[in-house]
C-alpha cells in the first residue's frame, strides 16, 4: 500500500432524521456514526454487515454523492467537502460507482455505446471523432464485442449488463471505483467471469476499489482489507486474510459461522438486528453477544489493536478481544486434488468473445 | 425402508409463447423420502422454480404440464383444479423467498396463520387463533400473542420468513416447497430460519423440497440434491457425494466457480464460459455441450442418467469422470 491513501474518511457521521406525519423530528437513523477508513492505490477494501449496518451509505459518503454530517472526505489528499461545485465536478472523473443491479443502472433509451460515450464527452476526454474507438475498446476489455456498442441494454443478460456497467465506470480512467455489492444479483457462474475481470482491472489499472458486499465468500476471495460494520460503527478491521483466518471481534465470528457450507460452526446469532434509531448504549453488540459482560453495557469499547493481535492493523472493537475462547480453526477444505484437476479444464479462457 | 412423500416422474413443462412453445422442464424426476431433505439447485433459468411450482399446481394455464407427481403415492397431476386447491395449504406448503411480497399486509400475522386452520381444519376464529398464536411460538416467534396482533409492515425480515413458514406447517403438510426461502434475508438470519427449518421437519416429519442456488446450504441442509440445468437434470444423489465427487461437468463448474470461507484466496476462480442455451431453440444432445470442456462427438446425442455410485446419477456421456482424469 502507498503511503498516502488516495481516499481518507476521518470520523465520519450521517444521520436521517427521522419524522412524525407532522414533519417533527423523532429522532434519527444512525447510518454511519464515526467511521473512519482509508483506501490506497492498487488495494480491495472490502466493507462487510448485515442489511442496515451502513455499508451502502458509506459508499455513498466515500464518493459524495451524499453528505456526510460531521467528519471529513479526503481524496488524493483534498477534503471534498471543501471543495468548490466546479472542482468537485472535475474530480468526478477519478471517482466512480458499480451498483448491484445492471437492470436499473443503465438507461433503456441509451444505446451500449452512448452509455459508455457519456462519460467520455462529460469530461471532453476524447475528442468526438475518436470517441467510437474508445467505446470499442473499452468494450473489448470488459469482455464485450465492439459490435456491441450499437446494441440496447435490454438485449444483454444480467451477466452482460454488469460488464457495460463496469466499461462506463472505466471511461473516464478513474482511480477509485466503489462497488455497492456489483457481484450479488448474477448468478453464480456467471459471478465468478465478473469477480475475475474487476480483479483483473484493480490490477491492471491500479484501482482503489472499495467492495461493499455482505457476501462473506466473495470477499475473502477479493480483498486486500476488511472493514465490519455493524449498526453505524466499525467493530473489525484489518487484513482480510487476519480477520478471516483469526477474528477478533463476536460479530466477526457470528457473521462466519452464519455461512452456509461452512460446516455450521456454533449456534446461528440469536435475535434480530436492534434499531439504528435507538442502538444499544455502549457496545452495540452487547444486547446479541454470547460473551457479554457488564463492562459492555457500561462502556463503548474503542477500536484498537489488542495485545494478542498479529499485526498492529488488525483492529476490534470488543472489551475481550483478547480474551475470548480461541475461534474454532478454519476448516481446512480444499476442493481435492480430483476436483482441482476437473477443475483445471475450466481455467478461465483470455476474456473475449461471448462472455456472459 | 421410509416411503416416498413426493414422486415426479418425467415431469416436463411447455409454455405457449409468442415464439412458439417454450419447454422449460424438459423431463425431470426425483422422489422426497418421508421426513427428507432434497434440494433443487441450478442457475437462473434451469427450471427449478416452474418445477416447484408445477408440483404446487400453480402454474398459469398457458403451461402444459406433463409426467406424473404422486403425494403420498397418489397420483394429483391429473386432479381437477379444485381438488388441488384442497391440497394446498394442508398437505403441500409453500414459502417463498421474498416474505414481505408474499404475505398479504392488510391482515395480522395471527390472521393470516389461522386462515389455514379455519379453511383445511374447520377450527372457529377463537380455537384457530390459539392454534395461530402456538404455530408462530413454534417457529421461535417471541412475544408471540403480541405479535399475531401485528401486521406484516411491522416485522422485521426474519421475522416475516417466520410468519410464512408457520402458515405453512400449521396444517403440517406431507411436503413443503422452500424456494430461496433465505436469499433475501441478511447471513446471520438465514442460519437461523435454516437451523428453524431441520428442527421443524425433524419435529414433524415433513418432507422439505429445498430450491436454492447455494451449493453451501446444500451441503448443510439436504439429504439429497438434484442439479438442474437448462430444464434438465444434470446430476442426482445423495448431496454429500454429489458435492465430494460430482460426476456432471456442469456440477464440477458450479463448485468451481463460487468462492469459498475454506478455498484459496485472490486466485482466479474457474468459470463456466458462455451462457446457458435458448430454451427456444435448444441445442441436439447434451445441452452442456457448448459450454463444457470435456466435449466429445456422442455428445451431440441426448445422454441418458447413467449410474456412477450408489444412489448418484449424472447425465453426462463421459461419467465417471475417473475417465477422464487418467487419460489425462
Amino acid at each position: 500500500m502507498s503511503a498516502a491513501p488516495l481516499l481518507q474518511l476521518d470520523g465520519v457521521v450521517r444521520h436521517f432524521p427521522v419524522r412524525d406525519s407532522l414533519g417533527r423530528r423523532r429522532g434519527a437513523v444512525r447510518a454511519v456514526d464515526g467511521v473512519s477508513l482509508t483506501v490506497g492505490e492498487g488495494e480491495v477494501l472490502a466493507v462487510v454487515g448485515e442489511s442496515g449496518c451502513g455499508k451502502s451509505t458509506l459508499g455513498r459518503l466515500a464518493l459524495r454523492l451524499d453528505e456526510p454530517d460531521a467528519g471529513s472526505v479526503r481524496f488524493a489528499g483534498t477534503d471534498l467537502r471543501a471543495m468548490p461545485p466546479a472542482a468537485l465536478r472535475q474530480q468526478r472523473r477519478h471517482m466512480q460507482m458499480i451498483f448491484q443491479d445492471p437492470y436499473a443502472s443503465l438507461d433503456p433509451r441509451m444505446t451500449v455505446g452512448q452509455a459508455v460515450a457519456e462519460p467520455l464527452r462529460l469530461h471532453g476526454i476524447v475528442p468526438r471523432a475518436g470517441e467510437r474507438a474508445r467505446v470499442q475498446e473499452l468494450l473489448s476489455r470488459v469482455g464485450l464485442r465492439p459490435e456491441h456498442a450499437d446494441r440496447w441494454p435490454h438485449e444483454f443478460s444480467g451477466g452482460q449488463r454488469q460488464r457495460i456497467a463496469i466499461a462506463r465506470a472505466l471511461a473516464s480512467g478513474p482511480r477509485l471505483i466503489v462497488g455497492d455489492e456489483p457481484v450479488s444479483a448474477l448468478d453464480v457462474s456467471v459471478q465468478a467471469q465478473v469477480i475475475n475481470l474487476l480483479q483483473d482491472l484493480i490490477r491492471e489499472f491500479r484501482l482503489a476499489f472499495m467492495l461493499i458486499s455482505h457476501d462473506l465468500a466473495v470477499v475473502r476471495h477479493v480483498a486486500d482489507r476488511v472493514v465490519v460494520m455493524y449498526l453505524g460503527r466499525i467493530v473489525e478491521e484489518g487484513p482480510a486474510e487476519h480477520v478471516f483466518a483469526t477474528p477478533r471481534h463476536p460479530y466477526t465470528r457470528a457473521l462466519l459461522a452464519s455461512v452456509p457450507g461452512a460446516g455450521g460452526k456454533g449456534a446461528p446469532l440469536q435475535g434480530d438486528l436492534p434499531s439504528p434509531i435507538s442502538p444499544p448504549a455502549a457496545c452495540r453488540f452487547h444486547t446479541r453477544c454470547p460473551h457479554v459482560q457488564a463492562i459492555c453495557r457500561e462502556q463503548d469499547p474503542p477500536l484498537v489493536a489488542g495485545a494478542t493481535a498479529a499485526t498492529p492493523t488488525h483492529r476490534a472493537a470488543c472489551h475481550f478481544q483478547d480474551v475470548l475462547p480461541a475461534a474454532p480453526p478454519a476448516t481446512e477444505h480444499p476442493a481435492g486434488d480430483r476436483l482441482a484437476r476437473l477443475q483445471a479444464f475450466f481455467a478461465p479462457k483470455p476474456d473475449m468473445g461471448n462472455a456472459a | 425402508m421410509t416411503h416416498l412423500a413426493l414422486e415426479v416422474r418425467d415431469l416436463a413443462v411447455t409454455f405457449g409463447t409468442e415464439r412458439g412453445p417454450l419447454r422449460v422442464l424438459d423431463g425431470i424426476s426425483f422422489s422426497i423420502p418421508a421426513g427428507r431433505t432434497v434440494a433443487l439447485v441450478g442457475e437462473s433459468g434451469c427450471g427449478k422454480s416452474v418445477a416447484s411450482l408445477a408440483v404446487m399446481g400453480l402454474l398459469p394455464p398457458s403451461a402444459t404440464v406433463e409426467g406424473t407427481i404422486r403425494l403420498e403415492g397418489r397420483e394429483i397431476a391429473e386432479l381437477p383444479p379444485e381438488e388441488r386447491r384442497k391440497l394446498r395449504g394442508a398437505d403441500l406448503a409453500m414459502i417463498f423467498q421474498e416474505p414481505m411480497t408474499s404475505l398479504n399486509p392488510a391482515f395480522t400475522a395471527g390472521d393470516q396463520v389461522a386462515e389455514a386452520l379455519r379453511l383445511h381444519q374447520g377450527l372457529d376464529r377463537a380455537k384457530a387463533h390459539e392454534a395461530a398464536v402456538a404455530m408462530l411460538e413454534a417457529v421461535r416467534i417471541p412475544e408471540a400473542a403480541r405479535r399475531a396482533r401485528q401486521y406484516p409492515h411491522q416485522l422485521s425480515g426474519g421475522m416475516r420468513q417466520r410468519v410464512m413458514i408457520a402458515m405453512a406447517l400449521a396444517c403440517r403438510p406431507r411436503v413443503l416447497i422452500a424456494d430461496e426461502p433465505t436469499t433475501a434475508l441478511d447471513v446471520t438470519v438465514q442460519a437461523q430460519i435454516l437451523a428453524l427449518l431441520d428442527e421443524l421437519r425433524a419435529g414433524t416429519g415433513t418432507s422439505v423440497l429445498l430450491i436454492t442456488h447455494d451449493l453451501g446450504v446444500v451441503a448443510d441442509h439436504a439429504d439429497e440434491v438434484v442439479v438442474m440445468y437448462a430444464g434438465r437434470v444434470a446430476e442426482i444423489g445423495p448431496a454429500a457425494q454429489v458435492l465430494a465427487t460430482p460426476q456432471h461437468p456442469y456440477t464440477v463448474g458450479l463448485l468451481g466457480a463460487a468462492p469459498r470461507l475454506d478455498g484459496p484466496r485472490g486466485t482466479r476462480l474457474a468459470t463456466v464460459e458462455g451462457t446457458v442455451p435458448d430454451l427456444a431453440n435448444p441445442p441436439e444432445g447434451c445441452r452442456f455441450k457448448s459450454r463444457c470442456p470435456f466435449r466429445i462427438a456422442v455428445c451431440d446425442t441426448k445422454p441418458p442418467l447413467y449410474d456412477v455410485g450408489p444412489g448418484h446419477r449424472a447425465a453426462c456421456h463421459r461419467a465417471p469422470l475417473e475417465q477422464i482424469l487418467e487419460a489425462a
